[in-house]
């Protein structure tokens, strides 16, 4: 079977590259706008939506990429690649590249890169391989083995410190788990502990990170850090009100009252700009986004197919629901970018590739069939 | 393959798939009501707080209005004014900065750094905090070599309130400084660095003077940088206005004055309006405008002359035999006495065992009451003392406008005072004495009188009885505050005896008989203290301090106009001699034409180098008046 067979175009999953094409399309339009800065009379944009179209291209290439080989290959590279993100991941804090007091990139010349990126899919796969071998829910055992290896990456990415990715990369394996589902009275017993272990974690945290959580139970302690984040954030989105303040007209963004406005909060952008209308229209295309990617998952032809596509989905449901938790005041604020919609080179090319991995599953879930 | 698919669809998760549709839905229920109450039930509040954080509002400055006297010469206008700023964005080393400005302006390093340290959080890093408010002309020269080296340093121009004659008037415009924080508290439309009348008519006109702010929108980005800007409403400046004052006249009062300390005030008899009025010594308004030092300020307060005082208004004084007038009209008003009527002066009245002198002790043999007037008879008028008694007495002068302000547009006026038989009981638990009641006749005893209320009285006598609320402002409707109780014909009376104290050769008034002119004029001298047996003898050798004061109050008129003129000397010792060529002065300036205009003052004047304390640290208080003792059982003149 030659891996690009002509039939298998007719059973691309027109439906997610549909919701995707619109959900980039806005987010680059939103990007324009969130990219102008008022100086003067006239609006002065920087180029950031270009670079996004760019990387869009690179991911789209990256995308169709993830779709040419048959996925099952994955399964045997699964161990090879965690062990090498491992030894990556190590060597970040010995010969990385501090960017802004975080060390997180490892410069080969050529290129450079941020080894956490490649966790994300190692932790996909190897959390796809563990779990797709049984469908009985896991036991203390099992799930003490799959934590455990999920851990070690999680801890090395959480130092660098980067928190957003090292959560990211935890919480992924954690959907993952929920997923196969565990035996009911582990659940119990976690449902139990972990309200009681999670505070534990505040020793770990870095001073900013403490200030953060603080200013998110009450933004008065911090007003100019990052409660002041939180609450111009939610001035913009409020101030939208229905129809939105219209397109490069939102104030709080152009004059520069929202922060991190073209990354990190890019959609309260759009809240400004369109109002409640245009926030449930770009919220309706993401619930129809992870849907497409649920269906796949439901419908995949082998478990692991159906894990690898449940895994894309929680990556991507998490960082939805910690990044416009945060833009509308649900959560603190920690650095987890809203996928198509913020700004971001290596994560927009890792987005494209991961659905192109969804992708993947599904168009070869009829596979056995015609054979 | 078979293998593989068979044992793959067994390992098919089971409870998965459902809990991805649930998390979906999940999601977007959560966000959904999370948007609604963010964007629609609080979509107004936000859009508020939105709004605050894009537009500021800045009141532009509406220039001061200018004051005019009478004839329209410019008493007070604005001047421009060089500040030196700081903005600290520019600017690379304060320090550095602050030591070279001390050393241009020779103000103290520390004093700056106060400075400084005061106004960093009220002053945006993009805009100029003031570190120099005013600079003088050697100042600005070098700083204007030095803001090219130094980065961050600006010459600011503002403009400030300058008083052309500063000494002249300083009693009537009073003076504007910055704005206090208590004021600033109690008028919302005050801001930091705007500048209000605190004295005088800088004060009372406040209102009209300052004008109305313009208003601007500001667009502003996060820094505060400003992007866009939209005019609401211009700034509109304030009236001009003209005084009543003629500015010769009180060049002429300043003149007249020089070295004493008393006042004059010129009134229209007519109109109320006020055509001169001075007080010395007085200070120099633009003091005040400039900034005072505390120094300055202890030495004006401290100052044994009491130059804050306005003397027209703040000060009062026993009337002395001016108030004989105000007792002739009670008596006519009363019918105690007939006019022609006759009293005997043999120089002394005895009342019980006291004798009540005459000033002049021969005697003035047998006088009526025009007589009485003309030559100041003290015995004619304890006799109407003893008739009208204090209750009349009292009763009447207050409606003559006497123990209660005029009403001038004049902060902080004194009444004087109208003593009663309640009031002494009151105020010393002592019942009235008949004595007392002779010396109220002539204008000694408890009470106490401004020279303007004397000057309203005479306005009213002349006037057909109005009286009227002295104004200060020229061609505004006249205020008639009350009627004097007595008719024309009575009126009538008292003034034909003033005319004969001015006519008469043996009148007191004599010297100010004016050619061409009706005159008429009664005068006084109050005294200050009792005086022993050996002052007495001094004459008029007295030392300073125990001299009388020395009053005149006189009406001239000439075809159409009238002018009512009362002059008050301090320790003037006579009436005639004392305030007379003041009075005189006045009637040839006003009827004769012989006036000039005075040189604006502070020209080329040196400016303090000095920054000075911010006024609002030295509120000026003005001290009470000089409460004159009150003399008791002695004669007046």
């Amino acid at each position: 079977m030659s891996p690009i067979d002509r039939r298998m175009f007719y059973h691309v999953n027109w439906r997610l590259v549909g919701v995707l094409a619109a959900l980039f399309a806005i987010g680059v339009l939103n990007l324009y706008s969130a990219s102008g800065v008022r100086l003067g009379d006239g609006l002065q944009v920087e180029n950031f939506y270009q670079k996004q179209l760019v990387w869009g291209a690179i991911g789209v290439a990256g995308m169709a990429a993830f779709m040419a080989f048959d996925y099952r290959r994955l399964h045997a590279v699964a161990w090879p690649l965690y062990c090498v993100t491992l030894v990556f991941l190590l060597a970040v804090p010995i010969m990385g590249k501090t960017v802004m007091g975080a060390r997180r990139w490892l410069d080969f010349g050529v290129f450079s890169f941020q080894p956490s990126e490649l966790a994300k899919f190692t932790v996909l796969l190897l959390g796809a391989r563990l779990l797709s071998v049984s469908s009985e829910r896991l036991t203390l055992k099992e799930l003490g083995t799959v934590l455990g290896l999920g851990l070690l990456p999680t801890l090395l990415i959480i130092k660098q410190p980067d928190l957003g990715t090292g959560m990211l990369v935890f919480l992924l394996l954690g959907g993952l788990i929920l997923y196969r589902g565990i035996v009911p009275w582990l659940f119990r017993t976690l449902c139990v502990l972990l309200p009681v272990v999670t505070p534990l974690f505040w020793f770990v945290l870095k001073d900013y990170q403490k200030r953060r959580i603080l200013a998110f139970l009450d933004p008065a302690t911090d007003p100019l850090g990052s409660g002041y984040h939180i609450l111009q954030s939610e001035i913009a989105v409020g101030s939208g009100r229905i129809f939105g303040k219209g397109f490069l007209a939102g104030t709080q963004s152009q004059l520069r009252f929202l922060p991190e406005k073209h990354t990190d909060f890019a959609v309260a952008v759009f809240g400004e700009e369109w109002g409640f209308v245009g926030m449930i229209v770009i919220l309706s295309l993401f619930c129809a986004y992870l849907y497409q990617i649920a269906a796949v998952a439901r419908d995949a032809k082998d478990p692991y197919g159906s894990y690898l596509a449940a895994g894309v989905f929680f990556y991507f449901f998490w960082q939805i629901l910690i990044n416009m938790g945060m833009v509308m005041g649900l959560m603190p604020v920690v650095g987890v970018p809203l996928p198509f919609v913020s700004y971001g080179g290596s994560a927009t090319l890792v987005n494209f590739c991961l659905v192109g991995l969804v992708l993947n599953v599904s168009m070869r879930r009829y596979l056995f069939k015609q054979t | 393959m078979k293998n593989l698919l068979s044992a793959s669809s067994q390992n098919m998760p089971r409870f998965g798939p459902a809990l991805l549709q649930f998390l979906v839905l999940g999601l977007f229920l959560l966000f959904a009501v999370r948007l609604w109450y963010l964007q629609i039930h609080l979509g107004p509040v936000f859009t508020e707080k939105s709004r605050n954080n894009q537009l500021r509002i800045e009141y532009l400055f509406a220039p001061r209005g200018f004051l005019r006297d009478r004839n329209g010469e410019l008493l007070a206008v604005n001047e421009p004014a060089f500040a030196l700023g700081l903005v600290r964005e520019d600017c690379d080393d304060i320090p550095a900065t602050l030591a070279e400005v001390a050393k241009l302006s020779g103000i103290p390093v520390e004093r700056l750094k106060e400075v400084y340290a005061r106004n960093k959080p009220k002053v945006k890093s993009f805009e100029p905090l003031v570190l120099v408010p005013d600079m003088n002309f050697e100042t600005i020269a070098k700083v204007e070599g030095a803001v090219v080296r130094w980065p961050g340093l600006e010459i600011l121009s503002r403009t400030r309130r300058k008083y052309n004659y500063g000494h002249l008037l300083s009693h009537v415009l009073g003076y504007v400084s910055e704005a206090s924080e208590a004021e600033m508290q109690a008028d919302p439309t005050l801001s930091l660095g705007d500048f209000m009348g605190k004295q005088g008519l800088e004060n009372r006109l406040d209102a009209r003077l300052r004008g109305t702010k313009g208003k601007r929108l500001i667009e502003v980005d996060v820094t505060g940088r400003r992007l866009s800007e939209e005019q609401q409403g211009a700034p509109k400046a304030g009236e001009e206005i003209f005084l009543s004052l003629d500015l010769s006249l009180q060049q002429l009062g300043h003149k007249l004055l020089d070295g004493k300390s008393g006042a004059v005030v010129v009134m229209d008899p007519d109109t109320g309006e006020i055509h001169a009025l001075v007080s010395e010594p007085s200070y120099d308004s633009n003091m005040f405008t400039n900034g005072l030092s505390s120094a300055q300020w202890a030495e004006l307060r401290d100052d044994p002359l009491h130059p804050l005082q306005n003397r027209a208004t703040q000060s009062v004084y026993p009337p002395g035999s001016v108030f004989k007038l105000v007792m002739a009209a009670a008596a006519l008003h009363y019918g105690a006495i007939d006019p022609k009527e006759t009293v005997t002066c043999t120089g002394e009245l005895a009342l019980g065992n006291h004798v009540f002198r005459c000033w002049k002790h021969t005697g003035h043999g047998v006088v009526n009451l025009q007589r009485a007037l003309v030559e100041s008879c003290d015995v004619y008028f304890y006799k109407l003392g003893m008739r009208l008694g204090v209750d009349r007495m009292s009763e009447f002068a207050k409606a003559a406008g006497f123990g209660s302000p005029t009403g001038i547009d004049l902060p902080h006026e004194k009444g004087g005072l109208i003593a009663s038989r309640e009031w002494k009981l009151k105020r010393f638990g002592v019942r009235w004495t008949k004595g007392e009641d002779l010396n109220m006749a002539i204008g000694q005893g408890y009470t106490v009188t401004s020279p303007l209320q004397v000057a309203r009285f005479v306005a009213a006598l002349i006037n057909g009885g109005k009286l009227l609320k002295p104004t200060l402002i020229r061609g505004e409707p006249t205020d008639i505050e009350g009627r004097l109780p007595l008719t024309d014909d009575q009126a009538a009376i008292i003034k034909r005896a003033m005319v004969s104290t001015v006519e008469d050769p043996h009148g007191t008034a004599h010297r100010v008989l004016t050619p061409g002119v009706v005159v008429g004029a009664k005068t006084g001298s109050a005294q200050v203290v009792h005086l022993t047996e050996e002052l007495r003898r001094m004459g008029d050798n007295v030392p300073l301090k125990y001299r009388d004061h020395a009053w005149m109050a006189a009406f001239g008129e000439q075809g159409g106009k009238r002018y009512v003129i009362v002059a008050l000397v301090e320790h003037g010792l006579h009436g005639a001699s004392g305030a007379g060529p003041v009075v005189k002065a006045m009637l040839d300036a006003l009827f004769m034409g012989k006036r000039e205009l005075p040189p604006k003052d502070l020209e080329g004047a040196e400016r303090p180098v000095d920054v000075p304390a911010r006024l609002d640290t030295v509120e000026p208080q003005f001290p009470e008046p000089p409460t004159a003792d009150i003399p008791q059982g002695a004669p007046a003149q």
